[in-house]
């Protein structure tokens, strides 16, 4: 199927007298029979957005982080639904060899065809978004925004104002699922730039495990943005493995967001690859609600020529005896720029914090551009605390060992990336996706002058 | 095989070799003795290519080529190996990998086919035993975590699996206890062959108890001041170099 064949037919909302940059982004007809408390949130929302507007360099949190070229492409909201796709089309951005239970959010909407939840086990429930508002549940009004309410940035409230659909997957208390939830956002080119908000509520109960692979692709290298938010809560013991694997199409534009509550004794383990898209903004935002919660955050990211990625991190720590460990690598090569910005906060309250912070850096040229801000802001007396930031070349050593073995010169530069990489592949702790994300990391070395 | 001739080099702006001559012909195994510092590593990474080191006199060829032309994977696929004195650690680069892109560089760069992974395992199994090496170290980064005797019997392992024309050991012994000494040993001298030769670079004679060097060399502030029979490491246990040193002074 030809994604470009598709025809939009709604022209674009007419001005309104406030306006912000961004209100092409939102859907043009408002969702009928949505609940009071989410007309009362989005309108709150679109406000905020109208109120604050782009960024700009000035502002906190996005010094490195140009807003022209995305705001250039002159993104419009997706219009309608893409229900055309078949199972076989897709076959092409699954990973092979992994078991999971699957949904599949196509230019932001929940896709029930491609999706397969048959072998779902009792006591976790996955449903479209739209279909859980359409139901007016109140039950969802104290969920979302629960998480990435007041402190985030305007991305985030431009997701409350203009989001249609999403995941919403509840685990209750004590639910073991064994295999993977896949979380694949598949996006398709439209015949104008067009972006997909869709927002994911996540809860596990009490004492519930989940593992989560979020992943991002694309069929095809079109241009489209995605501006995506998702909400975790995670009850006391509970525990959240989750893979969010960036593989947007060269062309993209890519916001995402991870907003995370951890109730006492709770563990969230994540790892982020960025590999895709032209321009990336992901913010890991993580707050305790209970003590001796464990929040890890690892990453890789790979930035080549015109690709700007950026990732922020914010971990507060408001109560004692938490946890958390930031681990991030990079690879820069070509004009590629990245960012990596960790903040942790470790309020005066927040006794015996354990908190770790880590980003290294690999520039492979002259051009490579890496802007890392490790923040670490301390108020507690009683903490271990430790950061570190390395940019560097790789190591001639390394490289005249390789050659020493008659390993041509490309290639052990590439072996040197790959298994600079290596330690946080190896952690992705699933063979299936730690191959498809190492074949990734691989194909893009193969085409990077070495 | 290998020809060396008034071979000047220096680091930083500081001359190392200062007009060094040798000739190794095939299948001999020459001790290279010396003082710290004397230059008997810088001698073995000139020889291998490494950056850093600016030759400015002198040639090297190396089966009637010049060797100081050629890129160091150029030299090595055309038979030169040099064994460490302190072995690289690659962190995430798996061992198993490494030996089989160092192996399959050298296959294709003679227009041979990459060896499959069912030969490619035989192959290790095969020259593991040899060097008494468990297969884990295998499955981990290439010297990563490895002990110190490990890392040296893991460059040994390398040669055994290349199987070089020329192999440089560079202090491979420095660091063994006795036991490791015998199996390093084992392991160079099972690869003796009338087609390789080898240049042994050590302090000790209990090394060359083991592997009986044709000719011994003493290395002194860049030159090669004196060369002899095996009798001379012998003396020079006995000695030390300071005699020597002294004489070729006068
Ligand atoms: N990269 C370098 N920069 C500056 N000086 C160097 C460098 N490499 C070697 N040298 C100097 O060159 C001289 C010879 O060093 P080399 O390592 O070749 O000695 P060696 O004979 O192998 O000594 P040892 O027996 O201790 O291994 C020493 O004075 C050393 O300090
Ligand atoms: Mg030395």
């Amino acid at each position: 199927m030809s994604a470009q064949a598709l025809k939009s037919d709604i022209t674009a909302t007419a001005p309104v007298p406030e306006a912000s940059p961004f209100d092409r982004w939102l859907p043009a007809t408002p969702a009928t029979a949505e609940p009071d408390w989410l007309a009362r949130i989005r309108a709150a929302a679109l406000a905020r957005v109208r109120s604050e507007g782009a960024p700009t360099g000035k502002s906190e949190g996005w010094r490195y982080t140009g807003l022209r070229t995305l705001l250039e492409q002159g993104f419009t909201a997706v219009d309608e639904p893409l229900s055309a796709l078949l199972p076989e089309d897709i076959d092409e951005v699954l990973v092979s060899g992994l078991d999971a239970h699957r949904v599949v959010i196509v230019n932001g909407r929940f896709t029930p065809q491609l999706s397969d939840l048959s072998n779902l086990p009792a006591g976790v429930r996955i449903s479209p978004l739209c279909t859980e508002l359409a139901g007016a549940q109140t039950a969802l009004a104290d969920h979302l925004n629960a998480v990435a309410g007041e402190g985030a940035h305007v991305f985030a409230a431009l997701n409350s104002a203009g989001f249609e659909d999403g995941m919403m997957l509840h685990a209750e208390r004590g639910t073991l699922v064994e295999q993977p939830i896949e979380l694949l956002h598949l996006s398709v080119g439209m015949d104008e730039p067009r972006i997909a908000q869709p927002r994911h509520l996540i809860s596990l109960g009490d004492g519930a495990q989940v593992a989560l692979i979020e992943r991002f692709a694309s069929l095809g290298d079109a241009l489209y943005g995605n501006n995506a938010l998702m909400e975790i809560r995670l009850g006391r013991d509970a525990a959240l493995k989750h893979r969010r694997i960036q593989l947007e199409s060269p062309s993209a534009f890519h916001i995402s967001g991870v907003y995370l509550s951890q109730a006492a004794n709770s563990r969230y383990d994540g790892i982020n690859v960025g590999i895709g898209a032209r321009w990336a903004r992901t913010d890991l935002v993580t707050r305790f609600s209970g003590e001796y919660a464990e929040c890890n955050l690892q990453g890789l990211y790979l930035a080549g020529d015109k690709q700007l990625l950026d990732y922020h991190l914010d971990v507060h720590h408001g109560l004692p005896h938490c946890a958390s460990r930031e681990n991030f690598k990079g690879i820069v090569h070509g004009r590629g720029k990245a960012v990596f910005d960790g903040l942790v906060y470790v309020a005066k309250d927040a006794q015996h914090t354990d908190a770790e912070m880590s980003n290294r850096n690999l520039l492979l040229s002259e051009h490579a551009e890496v802007d890392t801000k490790p923040q670490l802001e301390i108020y507690a007396d009683d903490v271990k605390c430790s950061h570190g930031t390395t940019v560097g070349q790789i190591e001639p050593e390394m490289l005249f060992y390789l050659r020493s073995r008659g390993i041509p010169q490309a290639l052990a530069r590439r072996m040197l990336c790959i298994g600079f990489a290596g330690e946080i592949i190896d952690a992705l702790g699933n063979d299936a996706l730690a191959a498809y994300v190492a074949e990734a990391v691989g194909h893009r070395l193969e085409a990077v002058p070495l | 095989m290998l020809s060396i001739q008034g071979l000047k080099a220096e680091v930083d702006e500081k001359e190392i070799l200062k007009g060094l001559d040798l000739t190794v012909g095939a299948g001999e195994v020459h001790a290279i003795m010396g003082p710290n510092g004397s230059g008997k590593s810088t001698l073995a990474h000139v020889l291998s290519g490494r950056e850093g080191y600016a030759v400015t006199g002198g040639s090297v060829t190396f089966d009637d080529r010049d060797l100081l032309a050629l890129e160091p994977e150029e030299r090595a696929c055309l038979g030169l190996f040099l064994a460490f004195q302190y072995p690289v650690e690659l962190p995430g680069v798996n061992n198993t990998y490494f030996l089989k892109a160092a192996l399959n560089a050298k296959r294709k760069y003679h227009g041979e086919d990459e060896l499959d992974a069912v030969s490619f395992l035989r192959l290790m199994k095969e020259k593991l035993k040899v060097l008494h090496l468990d297969d884990s170290l295998l499955k981990r980064p290439v010297n990563v975590g490895f002990s110190g005797g490990e890392k040296k019997r893991n460059e040994i392992f390398q040669m055994a699996l290349l199987e070089p024309k020329l192999a440089i050991l560079d202090e491979t012994d420095s660091g063994l206890d006795i036991d490791a000494l015998r199996v390093v040993a084992n392991g160079v001298n099972a690869l003796r062959s009338p087609e390789r030769s080898m240049l042994v670079v050590t302090h000790y004679q209990r090394l060359l108890d083991y592997i009986e060097p044709d000719y011994v060399h003493v290395l002194a502030k860049g030159r090669i001041i004196r060369s002899g029979g095996k009798e001379l490491a012998r003396e020079l246990e006995d000695k030390g170099y300071g005699w020597i040193v002294d004489e070729a002074a006068a």
